[in-house]
């Protein structure tokens, strides 16, 4: 009964996705409107670029102010200025982190050898850590910047392995030049 | 005439059609496979109503009441119609990823891998569900085990073609989203007729008309030659710098984690 029950329920749910891909209409290619964008933006990703980023979550500054009563309200400036600025960085990260996901996919489709593991673990490890950032993000809104220092250590491990992963794909690629890269890209989203 | 008389005439009427127009725009070389599986529909169609006609003639009850015979010719055709369907999904498959472009040689081991694996949930399944009622639910159950691990296929084979960008034609994309949507509706009405007896006269209607329906799709979808856009290959490219700002980036990242 059950077996009949779950068929029913997956096969009408199967079909509303086809349903849902045909009104959707044909797939666009991935190098869209943004394709050109994009090349810009991995050329020169500005969130990965921030080399203070250390100093910017840290709270030695912050607690220096606070040891004294009449800085108190610098302290808390400060406080504010770091967290704008730790947000507006986690979330340009997030969209470096997107823009090279979608390169990835575009590096893929043209021929890139990589294998459905692969692929598999990449996907996870960005959405993990797309996921974990937003936290973050959450997180440093309502607590601020210097809150979450510990407990954010072990998503760096995910972090990790999406790297490796990256790395793997990419070192088996013969080289000839970026500017093909781009100039691929650009033509393909003409 | 009987609904279900028109019905079972149309089925092989658009068969035939499909046949002739793969035929004569000679298209049946590109899409052999598919052009395989609609001469095998011809065929297993005509059969069935060619036995429905004969029966009608010399019993006085035919179609009130079907004979033996016919329900065995019916579903030993059926049968073998649910294996000869993966033909129809190789076909999306290779027309979606051709044998030498790069996507193919990155996720063919992997996509195989993972049909093999949906091939043996099939066979599991049909194997452990004991529950028959008769002749029919033995077929109901192959027909819908192997039909929802067809459209997971299907989908499967969409949903990864989307998210790497591939483009489809109209002929694949109508052919895939037509027989995608038949053996979804199959699977759920197969069940559903398993379940409750009250839903059998539904499913006679039910059942021949989505597969009319689908033919009906492919042929507007043959109707114009338009293949699958060729997926543009690379050269030899220089990705050292993707990996340097892609390590930058996860280096930056992991400096939030670890401030």
């Amino acid at each position: 009964m059950i077996n009949l029950i779950l068929f029913t329920v997956l096969g009408l749910a199967l079909f509303g996705s086809f349903i849902f891909i045909a009104l959707q209409g044909s797939p666009k290619g991935l190098p869209d409107s943004s394709a050109v964008q994009a090349v810009t933006e991995i050329i020169n990703l500005e969130a990965s670029s921030f080399a203070n980023a250390r100093r910017l979550l840290d709270d030695t500054d912050y607690q220096l102010l606070c040891s004294n009563p009449d800085l108190r309200r610098l302290a808390e400036r400060l406080r504010n200025d770091r967290r704008e600025l730790a947000l507006a960085w986690i979330s340009q990260l997030q969209g470096d982190l997107l823009t090279l996901w979608r390169f990835r996919r575009f590096l893929i489709h043209r021929g890139v050898p990589s294998s459905v593991n692969e692929e598999l673990r990449t996907l996870k490890s960005l959405v993990l850590s797309i996921a974990l950032l937003s936290f973050l993000r959450v997180s440093i809104r309502a607590m601020g910047p210097f809150a979450l220092p510990r407990a954010t250590r072990q998503a760096g491990q995910l972090v990790d392995g999406m790297s490796k992963g990256a790395a793997l794909v990419l070192g088996r690629i013969p080289a000839t030049g970026w500017a093909e890269i781009e100039r691929s890209w650009v033509k393909s989203a003409a | 005439m009987l609904l279900s008389e028109a019905i079972g005439l149309a089925g092989p009427a658009l068969e035939l059609a499909i046949i002739l127009l793969l035929l004569r725009k000679k298209l049946w070389r590109v899409y052999t496979f598919l052009f395989v599986y609609a001469f095998w529909l011809l065929i297993g169609n005509s059969v069935i109503l060619g036995t429905f006609l004969y029966f009608s003639k010399i019993y006085p009850d035919f179609p009130n009441v079907y004979p033996a015979l016919y329900w065995k010719i019916y579903w030993n055709i059926d049968s073998i119609d649910v294996v000869l369907r993966f033909v129809v999904i190789w076909e999306i498959f290779r027309q979606t990823f051709p044998k030498r472009s790069g996507l193919n040689k990155s996720l063919s081991k992997g996509l195989g891998i993972g049909a093999l694996a949906l091939l043996a949930a099939a066979c599991s399944i049909f194997l452990i569900y004991q529950d028959y009622a008769g002749p029919r639910s033995i077929h109901l159950a192959l027909d819908r085990s192997f039909g929802f691990v067809q459209a997971l296929m299907i989908l499967g084979t969409l949903v990864t073609a989307r998210y790497y960008g591939v483009r489809y034609g109209r002929n694949i994309r109508g052919i895939a989203l037509a027989f995608g949507a038949w053996v979804s509706v199959s699977t759920a009405t197969n069940a559903m007729v398993d379940l409750t007896n009250s839903f059998l006269p539904y499913w006679y209607y039910l059942r021949p008309l989505s597969f009319v329906g689908m033919i009906g799709v492919w042929i507007w979808a043959l109707w114009v030659y338009e293949p699958n856009p060729p997926i543009m290959e690379s050269g030899e490219l220089e990705l050292s710098q993707w990996n340097q700002e892609w390590n930058r980036t996860i280096s930056a990242t992991r400096t939030i984690m670890r401030p």
